[in-house]
């Protein structure tokens, strides 16, 4: 749940993968959409969420949770946001983001004029520098145990791309800002600047005693970028501004200084019930972006799903999005006749069972007979079909369904030979022997627990032993890659779909590479493939990949995650998100009818 | 209270008890006991409810003679409803339907029953046995063994049951990383559940306890066999732990009762009995948001749930009521018709034990079984 | 007796010591805090990882970390410094703060409930021990064993489906058709029967009377929308009240007492006149009007009393005063739903008033009766939860107290003196009855504040419950411990003060210094 801000970057990351029309590098810049011209304005609307909002800036190590995001979603805007296709959608009302050159990659940030904060002052490049050195860690110094030197904002989110800038050139009007990469990097796009400029430069200079953000830019651009190896005594201004940019803006109540909360988008949050609900109403002054129909947003936050649908049904709410479960959306397509909208989709996650290539499948033989026997259309059609009648087992260790190079890869990359539970054909493979298999998956999930029952019988039947090694949920974690066991089924949150992610999990030797896939050919490929720019070389390189990881045994993909959500017949625009924004990505839509 | 029983006379309102003549206090119990007709029913139910769980899916290895495990998957019959029906009375493939991916839901509740009473059981054991000894020690010896335990029940009885549960999930789910305790726990999880929370329920026991022996101690049967040259332990088994029996019995059950509503609540918090095994409480805990659409999941649990606890809570009534020589057929309507002074005084002395002279600094010892004491949160499950 | 009470809290806080020690301990050990990250594939796995392990303090060993905590919280008892500190949660909020929070939200779920539980589980134990063995007798241990035995988290899904959402729809079209009434009143009835004892004549009549009453009273609602604006009316508030007399004067003083019926009749003269007077008035109310209003009335009662003197001025007083005071409270509910329909047409509840989640609806506006209103809509259904489950043990309990008593030898005494039977229940047994109670009282409210964890979680209350599991679930041993201390403390306090009640009531029980 504390992920927020990464699985938005993963998320992204996804979308600079799927070829989908208008990709990454498109930036003309889709217009933003319009709400549906029958609702009318006005109106308010109450989202359920299950975690309590507490901090103003989501993108601490301490505030990344969900919620946070969503508020500050809502509250800010930026040069960008990402659709529910995944595609990067520009908002040139806020400002214009452009690539300069290709080599070495540079990037021209400019925010409009008339662009500012609730307070009244203009969002300026202040802010945006601000943003970079909280996101870079340009200025940390400090060693990997944290003894010396000074660790100044403590981002949640993955600096390694915007690390690689140095201090931005700044234009003189100072609403533009230009930012130089010594390697290309791919997400450039989302790096920064969007969804949300959330933290105010201006504030964080008054209140570190600097004189205004012209003080705060030359501070910043004097100091040179940290050494770890070389560290200097702290600076005590940057060292004020980012510990309240750490922990200055954590609070579950509305606080008495107004300046901590400024907003710069459609909304501005106007109460805070600790741990009830939080409300936010229009920002009288936006208009440098997709302006929302709504009045207000109540968001309430509710625990469990059951809780959830009944507070739907009951009117206290109007829009959730509760953990899907089959029989959460049965309950919830009951509801249809009261004119509760449901959605169903997929979600970037995706349940697989890997083998290690030791132990009793050191074998390739033994691999094969195994996933022979594993049910993965029962699974599917046990686990998830109740809840998404179209879906189907998942045929591509890389690609998910979405994603236009899927059905090509699931064709060529063997897992036909996987499609149905061939009980004999795993038998000629074992030749007589009955190998002692052990099994490690999350024993408090329902999903996993339910996918090792059906595999357990399913094998058994096939000659294999199975040994139980499921794990409850605070140990099977720490367990992966430890060798205590056989096979393990787990879920990847990150789907796997981001180029990046793939030698994560795949490439010999790495930390998320549990079973200890290894393949010379393929660790080549993977080079290639994280310095590959052009979208269909990169999707030929990840095919061929696919192929080599099917052909060599190494487990099956099971099923993508399935997520939900419901609105009442009381409010329009509602549209299913598969990243963590969820419903949030397009609140400007929601109207109420 | 024993002899107690031989001089209950029949006064204004009292039924006269003819039950107590020149029987032993066994007899008169049982008598009592087999009387009250809601323990009867207790009984039966439970024997019922016992006899199946643990003959129809096998236990410990021994087969059963249900065609199903509570593993075993088979194909789902009728969408996976029950296919038991009153008219015309016909049992079918899956009687109590199956869960979504086709294990019989008969084989898992009766799984379920037998973990659930195993730990109730389990529970009673330890419960009582550590109750017995703590309280007998504290009761009889005072001094400083008193003065410790009670301090160590003190202890104990303020920390948080759902902690020490979460600890307990915590060390079951592990498998072969720690001590052996923990792989004790990971392959007996509602054993290892069970002797944990029997570890922590004993307190209002031993309370209770120590309470009926700072009482029976200063008796004169007492005194009569310490001048008779009997040792301690010949006091404490053969003449206090008999007429302290009762207390101690009803009590036990009653801990019992409490114990299933306490798994029930603890796997509805996620660290009861783990998956694939299986308990009554996390059955209907996993199956809650099947309430409204398969609701098969959630009532055939819940009713063996409901029952075992019904039929266990009017078990330990009874013996209340037939333990309690205090407690005697009271009518008020007859006490009425007798025109109030219609006393029949005959030999009502020695009824009304005053409570001790003492004070009790852990509260005093009312024999309440519902009330467990402050922080067990049992009250809330 | 002031050694013993400093000796008991001595022992009390080296327990609390060791217990707290054991508890952290636990609480470190419970799980990996850092479970959460670790099937993360992200890059920034191991800062993620590093700031949780600062924030926590993970690098100290557990049974060291704890001096640190201990360190933060011995200065809470130092008064006035403000230097508090029971460490931050997860999400970086003082644990003061969040205990402050959800302290609040504990005791408003939970008070209600627990009143209620105490006072309808001691009626309930009084008259089933009055009548053992008696089928009403049966049916409310039957009840009661049932509530107890249900899950709680079953009771609170069923009653928000049927006392929710169910009784919400109903409201939209508040018609309750003739089955419906009939069957209603059938039920009723047949309880009634059961309940009112005596003669099967007598039964059948109370029975048959409870029927047309409940019928008549649910066609008569259906026909004139009483639902939808409810209330009750100088006329009802009338009849009620002297009905509420007759009662009261019963139990408090025995109809022959012809001076104290007297006096609680004129009281409800009094109170119905007084019901135009206020209108005005309770228009601007706020809570400490509606206090005072409360003393004001009783005093009233009282004052009735006296004037009316008779042999007995004490009974008169009491009838008078308790009957003014139900007669107040009358007028107070005819308020509330006086204010009714304007809550159920606010914009915030849009005509679905009672509520599953949450203590209040948010951003709602209004005066203090609508403000009032949404309380109760908000807290009715826990409430109800929490009643039904714990009230077995308060009339299990207090029926074998009450037996217990009715065998005494001065209840026999009592009776061959020649009493009545309401002065033996009343006076002699009742009263010795309630000591063992009061304790128990005592230690339930001490344990109050733990908070009920299931239905805090089911209904989206963020007490101390939620707190409590919320470190649980984040193996964060801050806000464990400050629950942990909260309802340590409170407990052992009530549990002294427990004890003092009993031997300040009981005159056999004494404080050994």
């Amino acid at each position: 749940m504390r992920l927020g801000r990464i699985s938005k970057a993963v998320g992204v990351a996804a979308a600079a993968a799927i070829a989908l029309s208008a990709c990454a590098g498109n930036s003309g810049g889709t217009t933003p959409t319009t709400a549906a011209a029958a609702s009318k304005q006005g109106g308010s609307a109450t989202v359920v969420e299950v975690n309590a909002f507490n901090t103003f800036n989501p993108n601490t190590a301490d505030g990344n949770t969900d919620i946070n995001s969503k508020v500050s979603y809502a509250t800010h805007s930026g040069f960008f946001y990402i659709d529910n296709k995944l595609n990067v959608v520009r908002n040139e009302k806020f400002g214009k983001m452009e690539k300069v050159s290709d080599d070495p990659l540079t990037v021209k940030y400019t925010i409009n004029d008339g662009v500012k904060w609730s307070d009244g002052t203009p969002v300026t490049a202040a802010d945006l520098v601000l943003q970079w050195a909280a996101f870079s860690g340009y200025y940390n110094d400090a060693d990997a145990d944290g003894k010396t030197g000074t660790s100044y904002f403590s981002y949640a989110g993955d600096p390694t791309g915007i690390a690689l800038t140095d201090f931005p050139e700044l234009g003189d009007d100072g609403r533009s800002m230009t930012l130089k990469y010594s390697k290309p990097f791919a997400d450039w796009e989302i790096a920064i600047g969007g969804p949300g400029i959330d933290i105010p430069a201006h504030v964080l200079a008054k209140k570190a005693g600097l004189a205004d953000t012209k003080a705060f830019i030359d501070l910043l651009k004097g100091m040179p970028r940290g050494d770890s190896k070389a560290p200097k005594p702290a600076n005590a201004q940057l060292k004020a501004m980012s510990d309240l940019w750490n922990t200055g803006f954590d609070t579950k109540t509305l606080p008495a200084d107004p300046s901590l909360y400024l907003s710069n988008g459609p909304f501005i949050v106007k109460s805070v019930n600790q741990d009830q609900s939080l409300t936010m109403v229009k920002n009288k002054d936006y208009n440098w972006g997709p302006e929302a129909q709504l009045d207000e947003i109540t968001v309430r936050y509710i625990g469990e799903a059951p809780a959830q649908v009944q507070a739907l049904k009951n009117g206290e709410a109007d829009i959730i999005a509760p953990q899907a479960s089959a029989d959460t959306v049965e309950q919830l397509k009951a509801l249809e006749s009261q004119g509760v909208k449901v959605d169903v989709g997929n979600q970037l996650a995706y349940d697989h069972i890997d083998l290690n290539y030791s132990g009793p499948f050191a074998e390739k033989n033994v691999r094969e007979a195994f996933m022979k026997a594993v049910p993965r259309t029962d699974i599917v059609d046990k686990i998830v079909k109740k809840l998404d009648p179209n879906a189907a087992p998942l045929d591509s260790q890389l690609f998910v369904p979405d994603q236009a190079p899927y059905a090509e890869s699931a064709k060529n990359n063997g897992s036909s030979a996987y499609q149905g539970v061939d009980i004999e054909g795993a038998k000629k493979l074992l030749n007589g022997a009955t190998p002692e298999v052990r099994i490690m998956y999350n024993k408090d999930n329902p999903n996993r627990v339910d996918a090792y029952s059906l595999i357990s019988e399913s094998a058994t039947k096939a000659g294999f032993k199975i040994v139980d090694g499921g794990l409850g949920k605070s140990d099977w974690g720490k367990a992966l890659g430890d060798g205590s066991y056989d096979a393990t089924i787990f879920g990847w949150s990150n789907s796997g779909v981001g180029v990046s992610g793939v030698p994560q999990i795949f490439k010999s030797g790495n930390d998320s590479n549990f079973n200890q896939f290894s393949n010379p050919e393929a660790d080549k490929l993977m080079d290639e493939l994280i310095v590959t720019t052009d979208k269909s070389k990169q999707d030929g390189l990840v095919a061929q990949i696919d192929k080599m990881i099917w052909d060599s045994a190494y487990g099956l993909p099971l099923f993508q995650s399935v997520g939900v959500d419901a609105y009442s017949d009381r409010i329009t625009g509602v549209k299913y998100m598969p990243n963590q924004t969820g419903v949030w990505w397009n609140f400007w839509e929601w109207a109420q009818k | 209270m024993a002899e107690d029983a031989s001089r209950i006379s029949a006064a204004a309102g009292i039924e006269p008890v003819l039950e107590a003549k020149g029987l032993s206090q066994g007899q008169i119990v049982r008598k009592r006991f087999l009387g009250h007709s809601g323990a009867i029913i207790g009984l039966i139910v439970f024997a019922f409810i016992f006899v199946l769980a643990f003959t129809s899916v096998g236990y410990l290895g021994i087969p059963g003679w249900w065609k199903y495990t509570h593993t075993q998957v088979s194909p789902l019959v009728n969408g996976g409803e029950p296919t038991s029906s009153l008219w015309p009375l016909a049992w079918g493939e899956h009687p109590f339907g199956q869960d979504r991916i086709g294990r019989d839901l008969f084989a898992m509740t009766m799984r379920g029953a037998q973990q659930s009473i195993t730990i109730m059981i389990v529970i009673g054991l330890i419960a009582g046995l550590i109750g017995v000894v703590v309280g007998a020690i504290s009761g009889y010896f005072r001094g400083w063994a008193e003065a410790i335990l009670m301090r160590l029940t003190d202890v104990i009885i303020i920390i948080p049951a759902l902690l020490l549960a979460a600890v307990m999930a915590q060390l079951a789910g592990r498998r072969d990383q720690g001590s052996w305790f923990a792989s004790f726990a990971s392959t007996n999880g509602v054993l290892a559940l069970g002797i944990f929370l029997g570890l922590i329920s004993w307190v209002a026991l031993a309370r209770l306890m120590r309470g009926e022996f700072l009482s029976l101690r200063e008796r004169e049967f007492v005194d009569a066999a310490r001048i008779s040259g009997a040792s301690n332990a010949r006091i404490i088994f053969k003449h206090i732990l008999p007429n302290a029996v009762g207390v101690l019995i009803v009590n036990v059950t009653l801990t019992m009762s409490a114990a299933i509503l306490t798994e029930t609540a603890l796997s509805y918090l996620g660290v009861g009995v783990k998956a694939p095994d299986t308990s009554l409480g996390l059955l209907i805990s996993q199956n809650q948001q099947a309430f409204a659409t398969r609701p098969w999941l959630f009532w055939f649990p819940g009713l063996f749930i409901v029952l075992i606890c019904l039929s266990i809570n009017f078990i330990g009534d009874g013996l209340r009521d037939a333990f309690d020589p205090r407690q005697k057929k009271f009518n008020a309507k007859k006490a009425k018709d007798h025109g109030g002074p219609a006393v029949q005084a005959s030999a009502a002395t020695g009824l009304d034990r005053p409570e001790p002279e003492e004070f009790r600094p852990d509260g005093p010892g009312h024999d309440g079984p519902w009330h467990d004491g402050p922080s067990d949160g049992t009250r809330d499950q | 007796m002031v050694t013993y009470i400093f000796r008991r809290l001595v022992t009390a806080a080296l327990i609390l010591l060791g217990a707290s020690y054991f508890v952290y301990l636990l609480t470190a050990a419970s799980g990996d805090p850092l479970e959460e990250f670790r099937a993360n594939p992200s890059p920034q796995k191991q800062q993620l990882m590093d700031a949780r392990t600062e924030l926590l303090q993970l690098d100290t060993p557990a049974p060291l970390r704890y001096f640190k905590w201990f360190g933060g919280a011995v200065q809470c008892l130092v008064p006035f410094a403000n230097s508090c500190d029971l460490g931050k949660n997860i999400a970086g909020q003082p644990i003061t703060e969040a205990l402050g929070n959800a302290l609040i939200q504990t005791l408003t779920l939970v008070t209600a409930a627990t009143v209620l539980a105490i006072l309808i589980g001691i009626t309930l134990g009084i008259i089933t021990a009055l009548r053992q063995y008696s089928t009403l007798d049966y049916g409310v241990t039957f009840m009661a064993f049932l509530f107890f035995s249900l899950p709680i988290f079953w009771v609170a899904v069923l009653l928000k489906e049927f006392g929710a959402i169910g009784f919400n729809n109903f409201l939209r079209n508040p018609d309750v058709p003739l089955p419906a009434a009939l069957g209603i009143g059938v039920v009723v009835g047949a309880v009634t029967a059961v309940a009112a004892g005596g003669p099967m004549r007598r039964r059948l009549l109370a029975g048959a009377v409870a029927f047309a009453f409940v019928t008549a009273v649910l066609i008569y609602f259906s026909a004139t929308e009483w639902f939808k604006t409810p209330g009750l009316g100088p006329v009802v508030i009338a009849i009620a009240g002297a009905g509420i007399a007759f009662a009261v004067t019963l139990l408090s003083a025995g109809l022959k007492n012809r001076k104290a019926l007297q006096s609680a009749l004129i009281a409800v003269g009094v109170g119905v006149v007084l019901y135009f007077l206020l209108q005005p008035l309770l228009n601007e109310a706020t809570f400490v009007m509606i206090v005072v209003l409360a003393i004001a009335f009783v005093l009233i009662g009282m004052g009735i009393g006296y004037l009316m003197g008779g042999y007995d001025r004490g009974q008169s007083m009491r009838a008078a005063a308790i009957t003014s005071f139900l007669v107040g409270f009358l007028i107070l509910l005819d308020r509330y739903m006086q204010a009714w329909p304007s809550y159920f047409n606010n914009s915030r509840v849009r005509g679905r008033p009672i509520a599953t989640i949450g203590a209040s609806t948010p951003n709602i506006q209004g005066d203090f009766w609508v403000l009032g209103l949404d309380s109760f809509t908000h807290l009715i259904l826990p409430t109800l939860a929490l009643i039904l489950i714990s009230l077995a043990s308060y009339t299990r309990f207090t029926r074998a107290s009450m037996l217990e008593i009715m065998n005494m030898d001065y209840i026999r005494t009592a009776r061959a003196k020649g009493l009545s039977e309401r002065t033996v229940i009343m006076r002699h047994a009742f009263r010795n009855a309630l000591i063992p109670i009061a304790t128990i009282v005592a230690f339930d409210i001490g344990a109050l504040i733990g908070g009920a964890v299931i239905t805090e979680t089911v209904f989206s209350v963020r007490g101390m419950g939620f707190l409590f599991l919320d470190g649980i679930a984040h193996v964060d041993p801050n806000p464990v411990m400050g629950v942990f201390i909260c309802v340590a403390i409170t407990a052992m306090v009530f549990n002294l003060i427990a004890d003092l009640a009993y031997s300040a009531l009981d005159p056999r029980v004494r404080v050994k210094a």
